[in-house]
């Protein structure tokens, strides 16, 4: 059971959101690392390969935009959801209209998250890989 | 949203300024035109949903079913402020400019709310330098450090025994660095600590010796000698700093001095504030990566307890996390050698689950045991021959212990590690609880915790609304009368067809609590939350799955609740997931709700109902809404500003002579001549309403048979003087729309106001219901407040009642059940129509209460008490 873990990141410099949501997937099963620092994430991307990546679009230093750019460069086959802010939904959906598994606005419950990364886990595993 | 106002972010001063400049130099503006009137009116009605939406989206966030981060705090108090701007504008265009003050009200609430959200370590000018345990303010650990916060919640949420004590409180601290200027020195001392130039010691030392030789400050001595001067027993006076015992646990770094006597209480207290800066504590904050100047440093001072046993309990068996179990440490005499693990202690193994069975004792032999040593301070004392190889505790104190600590456990989310004392008269204490620390074992717990569901089987999922999130397990517990509320037993999970307010105080006992009606952001679920006991309302048919007595696990994070004790599940919640509770974004909400949500403008009779007496945002709203409505209710006035002004009659065999003033698809537009019939009005409050009050039996015609002294005094009251709260007598007036309605009813000498909204989505909608005077003397009129006050609140409303005013709310129901409410409400309003004069003694009251309810309750509906 424990072989076929789905691997997620979640990116969030707001410490509280990485320190909900991680528990949260874990207990769904999945296999989750979180960091606050963007730049940290960047360099883990550089040596692992993510299923799923969750990531703020906001952030100090490199922002979500790049480091989507960034995971989707190193593994295509990577999902990525986006947390965005509530205002900016509308906009973000727009600018990422290639790429973007799903998009998710703060304040969110822990059913959506949990929910959205579920959907992009069915994908994964339907594409049979 | 756009605003007048959006671009100007922080202060309202300069829009106040803004405001001003706008409208002082035109001498006398013309008045809004009537349209313009009830634009502002519509708008202002918007706004005021939308701060009541606000405020209820951020009440529910508190619940911990959402994440959110402080941006999302400082935009919702943006997005607040802005619309409150809007509202005291409208009402200032409104009412022609007679409520220019609410703008300094404004600046007053929204500047704090402002530091609040800046602020790590804000300590200000009015905060105490001395605050007693039992009036702890909670939701300042900064003030009074983390460990006397959690005996402040020991003490008033969970009322456990604590000996009891006061705090000299950081700022207190702050003032003592002040009056010595230490400040500086210290900083200097830290940066070449930190440079390299001096080791730990050094820097210790020279800190040190700057504290032990400094003088406390005479205001926190004076307020330090008020609570000891009375007292003949010996102090316990202990580090409480910020942060220690929260995130990160400095237990035993810093100093606790035993059995002080008062006279020593401020040399104890500059040793105890210096061993914030002992060469351990250096390292460890160091390490932890806090810099030592944020350090503050709160003292707890408490009287000892002369124990004659004392230990710590941990809720979970470190040797063996996975074992259920819980273990008591206990010694003779004194706690410390149990904490600082030197000295013989018995260990006792005990079950986790009731009856909580011991499953092995160690019986040391004690020679020697710690106590109090004349004259001050602690020695060793040999231990009579006899006594020495028993065992320190009675299976009765043990009992006591682990019930304690499982509702410390059950509070904190957390394992704990509680100290306690036993004293000579056979009474146990609780001398503080903290998180109990264990090494990580990767990955535990977290396989077994997926796999849940093949395990268990779920008995109710993905039903229910969230009201506070957690997972807690215990035996279904049904309450039904009071009988049944007070035989609870501690830990069972309540379950309950409807969140009636009055089931507040057994909340604290419960593991989780499961209603199958409620809502949200009712009263219980605020209650539920300050327990932090997990809750889901609005769970068909749980009175009827979850049987009394089986046992289960409610998990409301994932919205299941599970048969049987789900260990895997609690163990995983216990060990591996954050307590939302104890984090800063949380703290700093609560902090703001406190300046937001409260509703403490009742009365508009009352003096302070004015811009000054506004000490929360609901207030501001509260005033802004009473006053723009007042100003469209005195209709003749009204009328008189605006000629032309359209108006309907309600044309029906109830004698009400019924106003209305249509905003917009209240009334059949087919209906003519300003003449409306029952049948014409489309406004969805407005028709239950009727519904209620037009049915069969409920306007009574019939003569009430009056008694002597009711009837003289009815006779000797003239309509024109007003009771304590009544307004002017008007004519009666509904407001309304398709989806609204304020309706103002003078009934005989009864004044109701009822404002309520209808629509689809159940977060927008609300009943607000207010009924004051009376003919008859005031104690009659309190009678009748204090029977509407209890159906009301039997029909799950939250009610405030004082003197012969009832206010009750209901809120965020979906369209249906505020119907029902609305109904039940016009039935209410025809059946006290008359009623003060029928209720000749107290022992009236229960009697209509039930003919009320047995009468218009749909059958089973409520069935409470």
């Amino acid at each position: 059971m424990s072989t076929d873990k789905l691997k997620v990141m979640v990116l969030d410099d707001e410490p509280i959101v990485c320190k909900r949501v991680q528990p949260a997937l874990e207990k769904l099963g999945y296999e989750v690392e979180s960091y606050t620092d963007s730049h940290a994430a960047i360099h883990r991307i550089q040596e692992t390969e993510y299923d799923i990546i969750v990531t703020d679009l906001k952030m100090k230093g490199i922002d979500g935009m790049q480091f989507l750019q960034e995971a989707k460069k190193r593994s295509p086959r990577t999902e990525v959801i986006v947390i965005t802010g509530f205002a900016t939904l509308e906009t973000a959906k727009e600018s990422f209209h290639k790429g973007v598994f799903d998009f998710i606005a703060k304040p969110f419950k822990l059913s959506e998250i949990q929910d959205v990364v579920n959907k992009a886990a069915a994908k994964i595993r339907g594409s049979g890989t | 949203m756009v605003s007048p106002w959006s671009g100007m972010s922080n202060v309202i001063r300069p829009l106040r300024e803004l405001w001003g400049r706008l409208f002082q130099p035109r001498p006398k503006p013309a008045l809004a035109s009537f349209t313009e009137i009830f634009d502002h009116f519509q708008e202002l009605l918007r706004d005021h949903q939308q701060v009541m939406e606000l405020i209820a989206d951020l009440g529910e966030k508190s619940g911990g079913e959402y994440i959110f981060d402080r941006k999302y705090l400082a935009d919702l108090t943006e997005r607040l402020k802005t619309l409150l701007l809007r509202m005291v504008n409208g009402l200032n265009l409104i009412t022609p400019r007679r409520y220019v003050d609410l703008y300094s009200t404004l600046d007053r609430i929204f500047l704090p709310l402002d530091a609040e959200l800046r602020g790590r370590l804000s300590l200000s000018a009015e905060m105490p330098y001395v605050v007693p345990l039992k009036e702890l303010p909670l939701d300042r650990p900064e003030l009074t450090g983390g460990k006397a916060n959690t005996l402040g919640r020991v003490i008033q949420s969970l009322h456990l025994p604590v000996p009891d004590g006061f705090v000299i409180t950081t700022r207190a601290y702050r003032r003592f660095l002040e009056q010595n200027q230490l400040e500086d020195r210290m900083h200097a001392l830290l940066e070449s600590w930190a440079s390299g130039e001096m080791d730990e010691r050094q820097t210790a030392r020279q800190l040190q010796y700057g504290i032990l030789g400094g003088v406390v400050p005479h205001e926190v001595a004076a307020a330090v000698k008020r609570r000891v001067e009375k007292s003949e027993s010996y102090w316990a006076v202990r580090s409480s700093a910020y942060g220690e015992d929260a995130e990160v646990s400095f237990a035993g770094i810093h100093e606790s001095l035993l059995h002080v006597p008062p006279a020593d209480i401020l040399p104890a207290y500059r040793k105890v504030l210096a061993s914030l800066f002992s060469a351990g504590a250096l390292l460890y904050r160091n390490t932890m990566g806090m810099l030592g100047e944020d350090a503050a440093m709160a003292v707890l001072c408490q009287e000892t307890v002369s124990s004659v046993a004392a230990g710590v309990v941990h809720t979970l068996d470190v040797a063996d996390p996975q074992a259920n179990s819980l273990v008591i440490y206990a010694s003779l005499g004194w706690g410390r050698t149990v904490v600082e693990g030197t000295g013989s202690v018995d260990r006792y193994v005990i079950d986790r689950a009731p009856p909580h069975k011991i499953r092995t004792q160690e019986i040391s032999l004690k020679r020697t045991m710690l106590g109090p040593k004349p004259g001050g301070g602690e020695e060793e004392i040999s231990v009579p021959r006899a006594e020495q190889d028993k065992p320190a505790l009675s299976g009765e104190v043990m009992q006591t212990l682990v019930q304690w600590a499982l509702v410390l456990e059950r509070y904190f989310k957390r394992p704990q590690e509680v100290e306690w004392a036993l004293d000579g008269d056979g009474r146990c204490w609780v001398l503080q609880s903290r998180g109990l620390m264990f090494p990580k074992a990767q990955g535990w717990a977290r396989e077994d915790v997926v796999e849940i569901g093949g395990r268990y089987s779920a008995l109710l999922q993905d039903c229910g609304l969230v009201a506070h999130a957690g997972v807690g397990s215990g035996p279904v517990y049904h309450v039904d009368s009071d009988a049944k509320m007070n035989s609870m037993p501690e830990g069972a999970v309540l379950v309950i067809k409807y969140t009636a307010p009055w089931l507040a105080r057994i909340v604290p006992r419960a593991s989780a609590i499961i209603a199958e009606r409620g809502s949200a952001a009712g009263h219980l679920a605020t209650i539920a939350r300050e327990f932090r006991v997990p809750t889901l309302v609005g769970v068909e048919g749980a009175t009827r799955v979850l049987r009394d007595g089986m046992h289960v696990t409610v998990d409301t994070k994932q919205r299941v609740i599970y048969e049987g004790q789900v260990h895997e599940l609690l163990q995983y919640e216990l060990v591996r997931t954050l307590a939302f509770e104890e984090t800063p974004e949380f703290r700093v909400l609560r902090r703001l709700l406190k300046r937001i949500a409260p509703l403490h403008l009742i009365d508009p009779q009352s003096p302070g109902f004015s811009p000054e007496g506004c000490t929360s945002v609901h207030d501001v709203i509260r005033f802004i809404h009473e006053k723009a409505i007042e100003e469209l209710m005195n209709l003749p006035s009204l009328v008189r500003r605006f000629r032309g002004v359209q108006v309907w009659t309600l044309v029906s065999d109830l004698p009400l002579g019924l106003k209305i003033l249509d905003l917009g698809g209240g009334i059949d537009p087919r209906a003519r001549e300003r003449k409306a019939m029952p049948g014409d009005l489309l406004s969805a409050p407005l028709l239950a309403l009727w519904e209620g009050l037009a049915a069969p039996g409920v306007w009574s015609t019939d003569p009430v048979p009056v008694d002597l002294r009711g009837m003289i005094s009815s006779l000797t009251k003239t309509r024109a003087e007003p009771s304590a709260g009544a307004p002017s007598p008007g004519a009666n007036l509904a407001v309304i729309s398709d989806s609204y309605m304020n309706l103002h009813l003078h009934l005989g000498y009864h004044f109701n106001l009822i404002d309520a909204r209808l629509e689809p989505d159940a977060s927008r909608n609300h009943i607000y219901f207010r009924f004051v005077g009376g003919v008859t003397d005031m104690t009659r009129r309190s009678r009748r407040a204090q029977l509407l006050a209890s159906i009301l609140s039997r029909c799950d409303f939250k009610v405030d009642t004082r003197g012969d005013l009832v206010v009750a709310r209901i809120l965020h129901l979906p369209r249906e059940d505020m119907h029902n409410q609305l109904r039940l409400l016009g039935r209410l309003i025809g059946f006290t129509r008359q009623l003060d004069i029928q209720l000749r003694s107290d022992e009236d009251i229960p009697h209509f209460v039930e003919s009320f309810l047995r009468e218009h309750l749909p059958l089973g509906a409520m069935s409470l008490r």
